[in-house]
């Protein structure tokens, strides 16, 4: 009975179909002759993408390493450096590697901050073997960044420095300048970091300890390997491959979008597996326990407490963050004590703040604009 | 043109209406108390009807132009991020999230001894070869790790007399 309604449907609908050549304007003719144009462009560059793959030329910022450690190198960049005061950013650790700052030329967060003449400074904190499984929070905020800091600082000849944390790189860089009041740093910049817990959404239900035994999944595995970080990623939006892939079909024919996507499709695609004892912390100290944010969390035998924090202060959340919620991004104005903090919340989502057009327009302006009000 | 984007989006309601009472009636079903199996095609086969009714009356009262596949990628967009909404209130759940804890476990529970023989195995067969294990290589690499962070221990020391003398200095 089902079937015999739809196919009546189906034949009304053929027949409904009105006959093409009939009434059509030269507006019309000319609108569909551009179509055509466009689909050939299209099958062109499919085909070319299929049958010669161009590597993207990633991350051409000129830069020299001042610093290794494991498997973590620090970059400076080349730039006029009119600014005085160095800018370090520390990056997420795992997940994905740092070249979506320095995309590609015209579209690169790194080329941005440069071209602004600040002296730049990014931590790539590098791509986890088994022979990291040892290396904890604790270790990158006590061992690591300390050395960091002091690096840049010789480095640049500054006597301080601003410090700049994106995703994960928020609560790791925000812990060590509240537990290291030595090193002077002037201004702090949270972008789509994460600090409260409690209101990180859809990764905070699932890592919930009633349903994920953390230490039961580090003993049996070693680490979170990469492609379990690709597959919960790939879960929080499942329906973001056919999204890309919709888009990508829409505007095949332009070749500056089939540039961009390439590149950062290829850094999509390209998943840092997470050192063991680190992932068993994070877990358990901020999604589960969510320690920093209570002030209860303990590095190297200092109390991590934000509210030591006091130099000035910016905040930037995403309105579509489903990684880091603005709310739980917004989170540290209230917890440090700093006197000048500003929170801003902008269109789109966790990546669209480093990449993409959007954020070349919306948000790299206002961050390097406040820097360079205070630098 | 106005016909053409009221219709899509007349479309779109009507399909998301279905898809909103298709996503509530998934979620009982994986809720705490199941009702019966729903019938997948009474929530999918309306929409589908009413979608094709749709689009044959845009088809007959307005001109085909190239506007149309605009319209027509602006109604996947939409449904895409429907789609989106609905699994993301059927993942946002505890029960949803229960289920994914519960399949992990079963799964560290098959895979914990599979990767135990298999890494017995091949370092029974690296030994044999006289080439080193996969956990040699790691004592080695962490042996190097820990040599570095000595090295960066005298470098902080020797700073930290550096800057200390400086400081007399001033």
């Amino acid at each position: 009975m089902g079937q015999e309604r739809f196919a009546d449907v189906v034949e009304r609908f053929a027949n409904g179909y009105p006959d093409l050549t009939v009434g059509a304007s030269p507006e019309v003719v000319r609108q569909w002759q551009e179509e055509l144009e466009r689909g050939f462009k299209r099958m062109q560059n499919l085909a070319r993408m299929v049958q010669h793959p161009v590597e993207p030329r990633t991350g051409q910022t000129p830069r020299e390493e001042i610093y290794r450690k494991g498997k973590a190198r620090l970059y400076r960049y080349a730039s006029k450096r009119t600014h005085r005061t160095p800018v370090l950013f520390v990056p997420n650790l795992g997940i994905s590697r740092p070249y979506i700052f320095d995309l590609l030329p015209g579209g690169s967060f790194v080329e941005h901050m440069t071209t602004e003449g600040f002296d730049f400074y990014l931590l790539d904190w590098g791509v986890f073997g088994p022979e990291d499984n040892d290396l904890s929070f604790e270790d990158c905020v006590v061992k690591i960044l300390p050395r960091v800091a002091r690096k840049v600082l010789e480095s640049s000849g500054a006597p301080e420095l601003s410090i700049l944390g994106y995703c994960m790189g928020a609560p790791l860089s925000a812990s060590f300048v509240a537990t290291h009041p030595e090193v002077q740093v002037k201004n702090y910049i949270n972008m789509a970091g994460p600090i409260d817990f409690s209101k990180v959404g859809m990764f905070g239900l699932w890592l919930d300890r009633r349903f994920f035994d953390v230490d039961r999944f580090i003993d049996t595995m070693g680490c979170l390997p990469a492609d379990l970080v690709k597959a919960g990623f790939k879960l929080l939006r499942p329906t973001m491959d056919l999204s890309t892939n919709l888009n990508l079909w829409w505007n095949l024919w332009n070749d500056k979008y089939v540039e961009g996507f390439t590149a950062l499709n290829k850094w999509a695609n390209e998943y840092v597996a997470f050192p063991g004892e680190f992932f068993r912390q994070w877990v358990r100290d901020f999604y589960q326990g969510n320690k920093l944010f209570r002030g209860e969390l303990v590095l190297g035998g200092r109390p991590v407490r934000l509210s030591s924090i006091e130099c000035p202060l910016f905040v930037v959340g995403a309105k579509e963050d489903y990684i880091a919620p603005p709310a739980c991004v917004r989170a540290l104005l209230d917890a440090v004590s700093s006197r000048e903090k500003e929170y801003i919340e902008l269109p789109g989502g966790h990546i669209s703040l480093i990449a993409g057009r959007g954020a070349a327009v919306h948000c790299w302006p206002k961050v390097s604009g406040w820097l360079a009000q205070r630098s | 043109m106005s016909d053409v984007s009221a219709a899509s989006q007349q479309l779109f309601e009507v399909w998301k209406k279905q898809l909103d009472e298709g996503t509530q009636a998934w979620s009982r079903l994986l809720g705490q108390n199941p009702t019966p199996t729903p019938d997948p095609m009474s929530f999918w086969k309306p929409a589908m009807e009413h979608g094709l009714q749709t689009w044959s009356r845009i088809f007959a009262t307005t001109p085909v132009t190239p506007d149309l596949m605009s319209q027509w990628k602006q109604f996947l967009d939409q449904s895409i991020e429907a789609w989106s909404r609905a699994l993301g209130q059927v993942m946002g759940t505890d029960n949803f999230a229960e289920a994914m804890g519960r399949s992990l476990d079963q799964w560290l529970t098959s895979y914990a001894p599979v990767k135990k023989a298999a890494d017995q195995s091949i370092d029974a067969t690296l030994q044999a070869l006289n080439l080193p294990t996969r956990t040699q290589v790691t004592a080695l690499a962490k042996q190097i790790m820990d040599l570095e962070e000595r090295l960066d221990r005298l470098d902080d020391g020797i700073a930290a007399v550096l800057r200390r003398l400086e400081g007399g200095k001033a």
